[in-house]
């Protein structure tokens, strides 16, 4: 037990004697390696988002590592320390804590999946300097005043406002005819609520749709039929279901196709990645996914077919999704800041991070790679990704797509 | 002063921790300092209820996150600061555990514990519902101590001590006063507790209250800790757990029990997480899982109690030599006293030996006042098509020593549960001292000065015998003291001075039955009834809890007992009800009533009472 040694020896030296010499030494020359921390979930219920997320970050950094490292540094090459969050707000929080105090030579962390982890770690974080980089979407995560966190997908109030209008286009040119009803049906899960507030607060009005049927749900649900039941009745023209949990995903779209709305016929349109993971195909047919729409924060796009293909072979991983992709471009926003603060310092990275400008961004849909005075991703746009023969292709934004939307004829 | 003794160790474990906080200075051992004491306040508010009356709550969860929700609440919203809001929570905290608590005690066992769970799940969904998915404490760094927000994390240990002296204390003081033996007499038998003349409604709702006024000061305290709250991470069943886990492990019941529990278990479970958890996902849970496996098993009751049962073997022991021999009597029994008449000769005994008190039991006829005490008129109890008791009227007199016999399944114990209020009689009336008393809890019978002794004996094995007794001591006396010193007295009566430092469970079935007999006493009684007290006794030991209820009668106690074998009760008493199928097939003194054909008919069989008529 290591940690039970750092105790000892802190107690021993005294922090001034600490202060004072070790980093002194360290200073004097470039290190040969610097730390950087990925705070994910890799066990509990959250750990298959969180595995991939380490996929990303150790393919990111070998790369790094391949092309010489930081060179500001003289080459030092990165070291991923990993740390788990766990399955609970508590456990994220004493992850980042852990972090901070025992760790105290990381410069940068990336973190942590589900929002309501980013927010504790960041807590934490923020009052020990440490910059961290995110691809949750709450709005809170930078609405807190923080200094110290970056947030790179575009935040979940911002998704719908984007993916919306690209919706009625896509399906206006598919079908000739502009939607004129939208039913939702929705789990009561922090992500999903956050994603349908502004289409229930004003959006859709403003698009000109009547919202028909709006559900909600608590997962995981046992019986889909009253739920379908009522969009059955409604018959809209756009279905929106924002299930987290597969097997809700799994019934309802089942029961769509028992009540003849399914592959299509009525088009479904999630958000986030539940409905787009890999797993999903265990229990669910790749029929009934077909045209399934959904609108996630980032995804593998047309240019990264290398980067696609080596997570296929290196960690047999059917698609580039969010996670991977994500955390892959947060390890290269984290060395290129340590390329401009020239020094292996936390502050030194965030002030870097802060001032970064590497111009149009090159692993996220959209915008810069640039973080204005809240830490948010300047212009972060979403990916739309869609169904077809059982893989998730990236349909929109239409110069990153991998493949052609199309929009089911409804019968 | 028990009160101040146990505060010793209690300073000493607040100091030495004190001491461990300001010395260290790594944040993240600092934060594990504080979530132990904050997860041994939480199990301590579980042991309130649960520990001391036995309902097991799955829910504790639901008081913990509403002291969470008012704090984060109170900031967001209305820019309150915890040192604020914490003081709100407990308050609601309280109200929360009546308004759930009202209900729910209407349940008992297994279906109080899982209606419990209900309302953790139930709020969840609300606070989702209104769309608190995910709250953040606001940064106040301008103000760091308004907003408990302090730079340094040694603070926040020092505040979750404050709560845990203060919630230790409070325990310490529920405990050893009259609360605490209520609730432990509710936990070992509530029917008992309710003929002891406690109010178990009332004490279970107050034992809730405090309970969940402290799980809420917990919760609140937690939001300051953490600063994010979301539904899942207050109200979820893992909280919940967390209360049961820590209490369990450590013993329940006792304050020491959480608080060892929380000590042991919160850095275990953190370190499994940061040096197995890194390395293989997901295996910290597995072994943290088996080894609570593995401590129940050891030690079903928790730890504490395994560690003083092993103290107390050992220092037994060593002084194995000074102890009274647990077979001994009290001081007021002597063999000659216990030796009655032959029984089988059916006349009331007169004691032949030497006897150190005067005998006043003669044959019973004609020595009693013509005083009725008790009257039952025409009582009546059917359960389904089943008769139990039909038509029974019979009179007790003041001072007089009644025996109520018949077969088994003669309707006895019912008609006892009928006349001290645990059954209401479908028809008749029972008069107390010419007061009706159908329809009156047996608390309030007990209050009355009706005291009950049960067939089935339920003493508290972990309690001594002087703590046993003064749960029935309660209920006429004023203060502790009083009461304390009544239970003295009791066990004096019944001559268990000697052993009244002793377990319960290391005593003899005949020291039990005068343990019991000692608790009803202690309420002050004027009528007695007892429940088949001389069931599981040998020959000898039936004499000398003989001896005892005729001192006690001698006092001036009217006694009521029944019993199914009639030898030892020839000897006792002044008048025999005899009961067969639920209705009075005799009354009379003993020499009549064994004489009796019909009597004779329903014990032996008619073929005996044929021999007798020959």
């Amino acid at each position: 037990m290591t940690s039970r040694y750092d105790l000892t020896r802190r107690t021993l030296l005294g922090t001034a004697a600490a202060s004072m010499a070790l980093p002194g030494i360290v200073r004097a020359q470039n290190p040969t390696e610097v730390k950087v921390a990925l705070l994910v979930p890799i066990s509990g219920m959250y750990s298959r988002f969180g595995t991939v997320m380490r996929m990303g970050a150790e393919m990111a950094l070998d790369h790094i590592n391949a092309e010489g490292g930081v060179r500001s540094l003289g080459g030092a090459k990165l070291k991923l320390v990993v740390l788990d969050c766990g399955d609970t707000t508590e456990k994220a929080k004493n992850a980042a804590q852990r972090m901070v105090a025992q760790e105290p030579d990381i410069v940068a962390a990336s973190g942590s999946y589900l929002s309501s982890f980013t927010l504790a770690v960041t807590e934490v974080t923020e009052r020990a300097q440490l910059p961290v980089l995110t691809l949750s979407y709450s709005d809170l995560i930078t609405a807190r005043g923080f200094k110290y966190v970056f947030q790179t997908s575009a935040t979940a109030a911002s998704q719908a406002e984007q993916a919306l209008p690209e919706i009625l286009k896509l399906a206006e040119t598919a079908s000739g005819r502009k939607p004129q009803t939208v039913a939702i049906v929705t789990d009561n899960t922090g992500a999903s609520v956050a994603s349908v507030k502004p289409m229930r607060e004003g959006l859709l009005q403003r698009l000109g749709l009547k919202l028909v049927v709006d559900e909600t749900f608590t997962p995981p649900i046992a019986d889909a039929t009253p739920l379908i039941q009522k969009v059955r009745a409604a018959r809209p023209d756009l279905f929106f279901f924002l299930p987290t949990v597969i097997s809700d995903a799994k019934l309802v779209l089942e029961k769509m196709n028992e009540f003849g709305m399914g592959q299509g016929k009525v088009p479904t349109i999630s958000f986030g990645i539940a409905i787009a993971m890999p797993d999903i195909l265990n229990t669910v047919s790749a029929d009934l996914l077909q045209g399934v729409l959904t609108c996630v924060g980032n995804w593998g796009v047309k240019g990264q077919e290398k980067l696609i293909a080596e997570l296929k072979s290196r960690y047999n991983e059917p698609w580039m999704d969010q996670n991977a992709i994500s955390t892959y471009g947060d390890m290269w926003i984290i060395k290129e800041a340590l390329e401009k603060a020239g020094k292996a310092d936390r502050v030194a990275v965030a002030d870097a991070l802060r001032n970064l400008d590497l111009g149009p961004s090159k692993y996220y849909p959209g915008g810069l790679t640039k973080f204005d005075a809240m830490g948010r991703r300047v212009g972060a746009g979403l990916t739309v990704v869609q169904w077809q023969n059982g893989v998730p292709y990236t349909v929109f934004p239409t110069e990153l797509a991998t493949a052609k939307p199309f929009w089911p004829k409804s019968s | 002063m028990n009160a101040v003794r146990s505060l010793g160790p209690l300073a000493l474990f607040a100091l030495a921790y004190a001491a461990v906080a300001m010395v260290i200075t790594n944040s993240y051992y600092q934060l594990m300092l504080t979530l132990v004491l904050v997860w041994a306040v939480f199990g301590l508010s579980w042991n309130v209820l649960s520990g001391y009356t036995g309902l097991i709550s799955f829910g504790h969860a639901a008081f913990f996150g509403i002291g969470a929700y008012t704090t984060v609440l109170g900031q967001v919203y209305f820019n309150l600061s915890p040192w604020i809001t914490i003081p709100i929570a407990v308050a609601l905290g309280a109200l929360a555990g009546l308004i759930v608590g009202f209900p729910t005690f209407r349940l008992r066992g297994h279906y109080f514990a899982l209606a419990m769970l209900a309302y953790p799940l139930a709020l969840l969904y609300v606070f989702e519902w209104l769309g608190y998915q995910e709250l953040t404490l606001p940064m106040r760094r301008d103000a760091p101590f308004t907003y408990m927000q302090f730079e340094d994390p040694r603070i926040n240990t020092l505040i979750a001590l404050v709560m845990l002296v203060a919630t230790v204390i409070a325990t310490r003081f529920i405990e050893r006063s009259r609360f605490g033996m209520a609730l432990l007499a509710i936990k070992q038998n509530e029917a008992a507790a309710e003929a002891a003349g406690i109010d178990t409604l009332r004490w279970k709702l107050r034992a809730i209250t405090v309970s969940a006024a402290i799980a809420a000061m917990a919760g609140g305290f937690y939001t300051v800790v953490l600063l994010v709250v979301t539904p899942p991470s207050v109200f979820g069943m893992l909280v919940s757990a967390q209360a049961l886990t820590v209490a369990m492990f450590g013993g329940v019941g006792t304050v020491w029990g959480p608080v060892l529990g929380s000590v042991i278990l919160i850095p275990i479970s953190e370190i499994l997480h940061a040096e197995l958890g890194a390395r293989i996902p997901g295996i910290q849970g597995v072994v943290f899982g088996l080894a609570i496996i593995a401590v129940i098993l050891l030690a079903p009751e928790g730890i504490y109690w395994r560690v003083r049962d092993l103290l107390r073997k050992r220092s037994l022991a060593k002084s194995g030599a000074g102890m009274p021999s647990p077979l001994r009597g009290g001081p007021s029994l002597s063999e000659a006293e216990i030796r009655g008449g032959d029984g089988a000769s059916g006349t009331a005994g007169v004691p032949s030996g030497p006897t150190p008190s005067p005998s006043p039991q003669g044959g019973g006829e004609l020595r009693r006042g013509d005083d009725v005490i008790l009257s039952v008129q025409g009582v009546s109890k059917s359960f389904g098509g089943l008769k139990a008791v039909q038509n029974v009227s019979f009179d007790v007199l003041r001072g007089e020593i009644l025996g109520i016999i018949g077969p088994n399944g003669a309707g006895k114990t019912t008609l006892f549960n009928l006349l001290n209020g645990f059954l209401r009689p479908d028809a008749g009336r029972v008069l107390l001292d010419g007061t009706e008393m159908v329809g009156r809890k047996p608390h309030e019978l007990c209050r009355a000065g009706v005291g009950r002794t049960f067939q089935v004996m339920r003493p508290f094995l972990r309690m001594s015998v002087a703590d046993n007794v003064v749960v029935g001591a309660y209920v006429h006396a004023e203060t502790d003291e009083e009461a304390r010193r009544r239970a003295d007295e009791a066990i004096a009566t019944v001559g268990l001075t000697d052993v009244a430092d002793r377990l319960g469970g290391e005593l003899t079935t005949k020291q039990l039955r005068l343990m019991e007999l000692a608790r009803a006493l202690a309420g002050r009684p004027r009528l007695l009834l007892l429940d088949e007290t001389l069931a599981g006794l040998g020959h000898s030991e039936v004499g000398d809890v003989l001896a005892v209820i005729r001192k006690l009668a001698r006092s001036g106690i009217t006694i009521v007992i029944i019993e199914h074998t009639m030898g030892a009760m020839v000897q006792l008493v002044d008048r025999f009800v005899v009961l067969d199928h639920g209705m009075v097939l005799v009354e009379g003194v003993p020499k009549t009533v064994t004489k009796d054909r019909r009597v004779i008919e329903a014990y032996l069989g008619k073929k005996w009472s044929a021999h007798v008529d020959a």
